[in-house]
């Protein structure tokens, strides 16, 4: 996809939904599975993820100014209507939620961009151009999870002193003052677990490749993988879920715990959620 | 072409001039005359080994040293550097899977503020040395002339396993001295001690992935407990189908009680009491009414549904319907936790904790014996809170002539009536080993900089064994970054070296005294390979293992002397309110704050970071005009601190709490100067049993200052998902979990 056919038919990428079967031919299409009946909310997939991105520390006084670059967080409620009493006990525990970018098919961030710097791939991520983005943060303003991270800062010149520097993963670019970024789906393990493959001759096995926060997660909670492959496990849940990737609304049985989050704002996420569960008898 | 012909060279001469004369200045250069005679010094600017592919990352199997849970861990090592750590499928602790603060070892390494050179004490500062410096100080009290023996020296640590302990013990023996202290500010030995009197094992396996019920009594078992990647690992098959049920009970919601199913808050101290509120009420039922002897059935009748709602503050309903639960889903397990041991009477609650096992039928199933180690002289150190006070009056007593410290950092986790800064600047010859200098380090006279967890050897035996025995093995990932570090291993070789040529003389290094060790065991593991393969498989694994050996809990034992009175505490008019600070995943006692992915990673439960916060219940909050952000005075009879108000629901309303691992003094620039340390204010309220610190009996007063200061925390403005459908919830008997793949 060229820059110049990104401009010309810009009218057609804004207008473009999934359909039906778009990846049936497709080598891969990396889609998520999360369990939050198996996330306890314990933060390991947070830090995986500060490890294998080259995420800056921020510091307290940017923190406070919403400046954190974790582009996997947990959100934690204690409701889930408008408003609890003040003496609310809660005795169905919390729920925890994993979030970061849920790589939507139709994303809103991606129609916005002035400079064509966020857009989809052919295996279906969401990515961003470090290099050909300008910093409007649009995007940022359009995306309805918030998982869009701007660098307001030149972190490189001080959230690695000496010698944590080293530390940095070098198949991850650091990221200057005025680029936007997200969650990429641990696109560097992807695009090397896809050359090797190549390489034999083959596609990507499932279990071949996963991204940082799931192979730490010590419940498993996470599930990622190829959906284009019908035999890999995140396709295997999808569709155990009843979960249509073309759809925005999901005609699924009631004891089916998969959903998509913001599904009305039809944006086709690659994310599935399965509902968190508790024994009201308990 | 044609011009080049005119010259009377070509282009291809050109080139061919060129390249001889090049050569000919690049080895005129090197100070050599030919090419064979400075063939020997071309060397490539890295010599990797033959596996090794610049670009190409090569994983090296050790074991995480951040908890004594000691999971099996691979490092990710590119162009020499270790980048990032995951789990190794081969441990049977951490089964391939890793914790943040696992992860977060890294920054041990890497850390800006790592200790480079051994420091030494010229008067009031400690000034950088060599080791030989170094060396020397320590020699002039611990060398081979030294006379020092017995309780003159001591060797303090946390807890220590493997072939370090193994070291600490023969180092000591050579002064005849047997005075390994091993003390853990959050030491659970109240509970330990309990399983050890009732099951005859201090850690018995508790199988949480059989059990359809779990009651857990503040046992954080996801968070901060004995071996909580393992456990999260066992809590995810027990969530499966068919689904077990968790209720946690205790004052202040940890991450476990978050994922519980049913959640109660319970008055502080008084778990026990609420324990045998369901003993007495379960042995009505038929069926486990012959589970104990008749007298202690007669005693549990003083705990009637009245008397313990009122001491617990939990509506006796609960009882009722927490028994008709344990009746109907068996397996059951019963846990107990930091919140209920850490207590005045945390030994007799815990006891009635284990008691609801016995009862219940639960040893043999959801509680088994753990496998022996065929090398108990590598099992754990028991770190306790004791150590400290009988190193206090050791200290007190002016014996001590040498101090050794590693690991621990007294100064720092002591509370104020210990008074051991001032004890320990006595000792003569104080000796701390540490990766970067700390409030314990900054008193000694010499300070060691030791090797980071990911460049040292080692060997380690987790305290928590669930499927076998696990010796996990610790390799160097990389080569050490700072030339002028050294292995704890090797120090302590060279001192027994000087002190006894005839057994150490012949270990080259610590890397040797570890590999013959292990090559000894090799009979063990029944082995056939030549030592080097066993060697080096086991260094490949990073683990030795010795499978599950089945064997039974043969002897239960209830003393009815061991049950708690039922009696309500006496209400306290100066300090109202209960204090029951939280221990952190990821910060435990405040050693890992230097750790910046640690400060900067939210709290589960307040999503807070790189700073203390006192919770308190909306509800008290809203009846003393408490807002968040408020900087309140939190004062015990020992001291006060001031800290933000954070409004936490998951908190009894006569509780408050501060979390541990902030406040440090003197820790380098990620934990200095940030936030309160709220062991300072504990009470001195001692287990009446084992003489463990009782944590969470403090009490306190809480003032306003006035002042309000914006928390910085990630959550958002509300804390409620407005209908936003984000963490969707289904009731356990709707979902159809056996359905799904």
């Amino acid at each position: 996809m060229s820059l110049n056919n990104l401009i010309k038919n810009w009218t057609s990428f804004r207008a473009r939904r999934p359909y039906l079967d778009q990846y049936k031919n497709a080598d891969y299409k990396w889609a998520m599975v999360i369990d939050l009946d198996a996330c306890t909310g314990c933060n390991a997939c947070t830090t995986a993820c500060y490890a294998e991105n080259n995420l800056p520390v921020v510091g307290k006084e940017r923190f406070e100014k919403g400046h954190a670059m974790h582009w996997m967080r947990i959100e934690r409620y204690w409701g889930e209507g408008e408003s609890v009493p003040v003496d609310m006990v809660p005795d169905k525990g919390a729920q925890f939620l994993p979030m970061m970018c849920q790589q939507c098919e139709a994303a809103p961030c991606e129609v916005v961009c002035p400079v064509g710097a966020t857009h989809h791939s052919a295996d279906g991520l969401n990515t961003q151009v470090y290099n050909r983005c300008v910093g409007s943060r649009y995007c940022s303003a359009n995306c309805p999870y918030k998982v869009r991270y701007f660098n307001w800062w030149q972190y490189a010149d001080f959230a690695w002193p000496n010698p944590l520097e080293l530390q940095l993963n070098p198949d991850v670019s650091v990221r200057s003052k005025g680029v936007m970024e997200k969650c990429t789906f641990c696109v560097q393990r992807l695009r090397e677990s896809m050359d090797h493959a190549k390489t034999d001759g083959r596609l990507v096995r499932d279990g071949e490749v996963t991204t940082a926060c799931a192979q730490a997660c010590p419940t498993s909670a996470i599930t990622f993988g190829n959906l284009a492959n019908p035999q890999s496990q995140v396709a295997k849940v999808w569709k155990n879920q009843q979960i249509a990737l073309e759809k925005d609304e999901q005609k699924k049985d009631e004891n089916m715990r998969g959903y998509r989050i913001f599904e009305e704002f039809r944006t086709y996420p690659s994310v599935v959620y399965l509902e968190r569960v508790r024994d009201l008898e308990a | 072409m044609a011009t080049e012909k005119k010259m009377g060279v070509d282009r291809r001469d050109f080139l061919k001039v060129l390249g001889i004369s090049g050569a000919a200045a690049t080895l005129a250069g090197c100070g050599n005359t030919s090419i064979e005679s400075g063939a020997e010094k071309v060397q490539a600017y890295v010599q990797p080994e033959d596996f090794v592919v610049p670009g190409n990352s090569v994983f090296y199997a050790s074991t995480c040293t951040q908890c004594p849970s000691h999971c099996g861990v691979m490092g990710r090592v590119r162009e020499g550097r270790v980048l990032k750590l995951e789990g190794n499928p081969n441990s049977t602790i951490s089964k391939g899977k890793i914790c943040g603060l696992g992860q977060a070892s890294v920054q041990i390494q890497y850390n800006p503020d790592r200790l480079t050179t051994p420091m030494v004490r010229n008067g009031d500062s400690l000034v950088p040395a060599t080791w030989d410096q170094a060396m020397t100080v320590i020699k002039q009290g611990l060398g081979k002339d030294s006379v020092i023996s017995g309780e003159e020296i001591v060797f303090l640590t946390g807890t220590t396993s493997g072939h370090q302990k193994v070291l600490i013990n023969n180092f000591l023996n050579n002064f005849n001295s047997n005075n390994h202290i091993a003390y853990d500010a959050l030491s659970n030995h109240v509970g330990e001690t309990v399983r050890e009197n009732v099951y005859g094992y201090s850690n018995p396996v508790q199988k949480i992935k059989d059990a359809k019920l779990i009651i857990s009594f503040g046992n954080d078992f996801l968070g901060s407990g004995l071996s909580p990647v393992y456990m999260a690992t066992q809590y995810a098959h027990f969530r499966k189908a068919p689904r077990g049920t968790l209720v946690q009970i205790e004052p202040r919601m940890t991450l476990t009680g978050g994922n519980a199913d049913r959640w109660y808050p319970i008055r502080p101290g008084t778990e026990g009491i609420f324990a045998l509120g369901l003993a007495n009420a379960l042995v009505q039922h038929p069926e486990y009414d012959k589970a104990i002897p008749d007298e202690v059935k007669q005693a549990l009748q003083a705990y009637d549904k009245r008397t313990v709602g009122e001491i617990t503050g939990i509506n006796p309903d609960a009882i009722t319907h927490l028994v008709g639960m344990m009746w109907e889903r068996t397996p059951t397990l019963i846990l107990s936790g930091a919140t209920a041991e850490g207590q005045k009477q945390g030994y007799q609650n815990a006891y009635a904790i284990e008691l609801l096992n016995v009862i219940l039928g639960n040893v043999g199933k959801t509680i088994t014996a753990p496998t022996e180690n065929p090398f108990p002289q590598m099992n754990p150190t028991n770190a306790t809170y004791q150590a400290l006070v009988n190193l206090n009056e050791q200290l007190s007593a002016k014996k001590v002539k040498a101090c050794l410290i590693m690991g621990v950092n007294p100064i720092y986790t002591e509370p104020t009536f210990v008074g051991i800064a001032k004890n320990l600047k006595q000792v003569p010859l104080k000796v701390a080993m540490v990766t970067q200098l700390d409030e314990t380090a900054e008193l000694c006279d010499v300070v060691l900089p030791l090797l980071s967890p990911v460049e040292d050897f080692g060997t380690y035996v987790a305290e928590y064994q669930p499927e076998g025995v696990e010796i996990g093995i610790q390799q160097p990932l990389m080569e050490k970054l700072h030339p002028h570090t050294k292995s704890f291993g090797d120090v302590l070789l060279t001192l027994l070296k000087e002190r006894d040529p005839k057994n150490y003389s012949h270990y080259p290094d610590y890397y040797s005294y570890i590999r013959e060790a292990v090559i000894k065991s090799k009979p063990v593991f029944k082995s056939s390979m030549t030592d080097d393969d066993f060697w080096d498989s086991t260094l490949m694994n990073g683990v030795l293992h010795i499978p599950v050996k089945e064997s039974e809990i043969k002897e239960v034992k209830i003393n009815i002397a061991d049950l708690p009175k039922a009696e309500k505490a006496p209400a306290d008019v100066n300090y109202p309110f209960y204090f029951v600070p939280s221990i952190k995943a990821d910060l435990r006692d405040g050693r890992h704050a230097n750790l910046p992915w640690l400060q900067e990673s939210p709290d589960p439960m307040t999503t807070v970071v790189w700073d203390s916060w006192v919770e308190i219940n909306p509800k008290t909050a809203e009846e003393m005009q408490i807002r968040e952000g408020d900087v309140l005075e939190v004062q015990s009879s020992m001291g006060s601190v001031t800290a933000q108000a954070y409004l936490f629901p998951g908190i009894q309303p006569n509780t408050v709490s501060i979390p541990f691992g902030q406040g440090h003094t003197s820790y380098g620039r990620y934990a200095t100067n940030r936030g309160v340390n709220p062991f300072k204010l504990i009470n001195p309220i001692t287990d009446e049993k084992t003489g463990e610190l009782a944590l969470f009996a403090t009490k306190v007063q809480i003032k306003k200052t006035g002042d309000n200061k914006k928390i910085v925390k990630d959550e958002g403005p509300t804390t409620l998902q407005q209908g936003r459908k984000l963490v969707v919830t289904m009731a356990a008997d709707k979902a159809e979990l056996s359905k799904e793949v």
